[in-house]
């Protein structure tokens, strides 16, 4: 079994938002996938980028260029 | 307990839920029904005299049941949210469609499991049409589709639903108001007691297993993530060695007796446009049931569009006919898909079109 390591999970408002993510990150070669949200964060069954915790400035710069808005940023184990 | 932090335990969790829907079958829901949500909204529609159809109305407690479950156990873990504002009027459409495309198929896509672990061939041909809707679905996610963020509420906001299904739960105990079968699907039904309980404990294990038919093929097509399909595979299991411990498994298209039909095209149509729509409205209709329950007005509001959509495809004859044995003949009648419900399966399928590639994440800012 694969073993969990302390990564950055940011959520979304809505499913569109992540897809977006996704696309946007592809584009601009930044790192990270889309995973189902972590249950330790929230009961949605939505869509969350997990990426590694270095990643955080980077992810934010993607975000403000395409106009996402995160719900949240967390740190948690995947 | 954490439910969701391994595929064992949402295995398990979807193995529990499994075991209630035996229970229910064990103590006297329909054949081949034990919880179908579609079918289940489509009763209680009944006995609230939404619709006049005789043979099926009665207040289901496991409807009641699992919307209450999920609202206790989220309050209890402080994951009930009171929220509304994502497109109210559009999830009420796609709850209407939900429901013409299950009662075209003659169930919801809980019920099509159970039918597939009974044998029903003709639940496996609407599982092509499901997958394929969901995948349209997810097709159109990819493409910008969104019906905009939900916003927090005041508290009580999420509350109406839990307590109006509070409320028929105690007409249904305590008066003789409600519309009652007394033949047909909707006089066959588990005591009330063990159908609530039965609720209430899918519910709560829905809830916090994410338990989502749609989402579950969602996440497949979308991320290749297999969570959720897990805990399908859990319940699906058990309805399997159920059925085979208790003679219940009979392969076959025209098995008499278990309401539904053969009509391919229509099966697989049907159930195209449940997954198309239940993708749209982030949920099958067993998730819209636990997330107003949590606290989301959005998915009361798809909830209240299967109440609608019920009664629309009994009062405009749109639901299909089971196969059955004449008594009397001893020959067999086949089931089939209604003219009039086959035209709605088309408007609906081109009304989820529609929707999803007119609702763009950009104009929903």
């Amino acid at each position: 079994m694969r073993k969990k390591e302390l990564k950055l999970i940011v959520t979304f408002h809505t499913t569109a938002d992540a897809m977006a993510m996704e696309k946007a990150c592809k584009e601009q070669g930044a790192s990270g996938r889309l995973i189902p949200v972590p249950r330790a964060i929230s009961a949605g069954c939505g869509l969350s980028w997990c990426a590694d915790l270095e990643c955080r400035d980077a992810l934010k710069k993607v975000m403000q260029s395409v106009g996402i808005e995160e719900e949240e940023m967390h740190e948690c184990m995947v | 307990m954490n439910l969701s932090d391994s595929k064992k335990k949402l295995a398990i969790a979807g193995a529990v839920c499994g075991l209630v829907a035996a229970a229910l079958a064990y103590f006297g829901n329909p054949a081949n029904m034990a919880i179908c949500i579609a079918c289940f909204v489509r009763d209680t529609a009944g006995a609230l005299g939404m619709h006049q159809a005789e043979v099926v109305q009665y207040a289901r407690p496991e409807i009641i049941g699992i919307i209450l479950g999920s609202f206790v156990i989220s309050v209890a873990t402080k994951e009930y949210r009171s929220t509304a504002g994502s497109s109210p009027m559009i999830r009420f459409i796609l709850g209407i469609v939900i429901m013409i495309g299950s009662l075209v198929f003659l169930g919801c896509p809980l019920r099509m499991i159970l039918r597939m672990a009974a044998g029903d061939l003709n639940a496996y041909v609407a599982l092509i049409g499901f997958i394929l809707g969901v995948a349209t679905g997810a097709f159109a996610l990819k493409k910008g589709f969104s019906l905009g963020r939900a916003h927090e509420t005041n508290k009580t906001n999420g509350t109406i639903l839990p307590i109006l299904m509070a409320g028929i739960l105690i007409l249904a105990v305590c008066t003789t108001l409600l519309k009652s079968s007394e033949a047909g699907p909707g006089s066959v039904h588990a005591p009330i007691i063990i159908a609530l309980l039965g609720g209430l404990i899918f519910g709560i294990f829905a809830q916090k297993s994410r338990m989502c038919f749609a989402g579950s093929i969602r996440d497949v097509v979308l991320m290749k993530n297999f969570d959720l399909l897990t805990v399908i595979g859990g319940l699906f299991v058990v309805m399997l060695i159920f059925n085979i411990a208790t003679g219940k498994f009979v392969v076959g298209f025209n098995t008499p007796g278990i309401i539904a039909h053969s009509q391919h095209l229509w099966n697989i149509l049907g159930m195209y446009a449940v997954g198309f729509a239940a993708v749209l409205a982030g949920g099958c209709p067993l998730r819209q049931l636990v997330l107003a329950g949590q606290g989301s007005s959005d998915a009361a509001v798809t909830v209240l569009g299967l109440f609608f959509g019920a009664a629309l495809c009994h009062n405009l004859g749109l639901a299909s006919s089971g196969t059955a044995m004449n008594a009397e003949t001893q020959e067999l009648v086949m089931g089939a898909a209604t003219p009039n419900g086959k035209v709605a399966v088309i408007i609906c399928i081109v009304v989820c079109f529609v929707i999803a590639f007119t609702n763009k994440r950009e104009a929903a800012k």
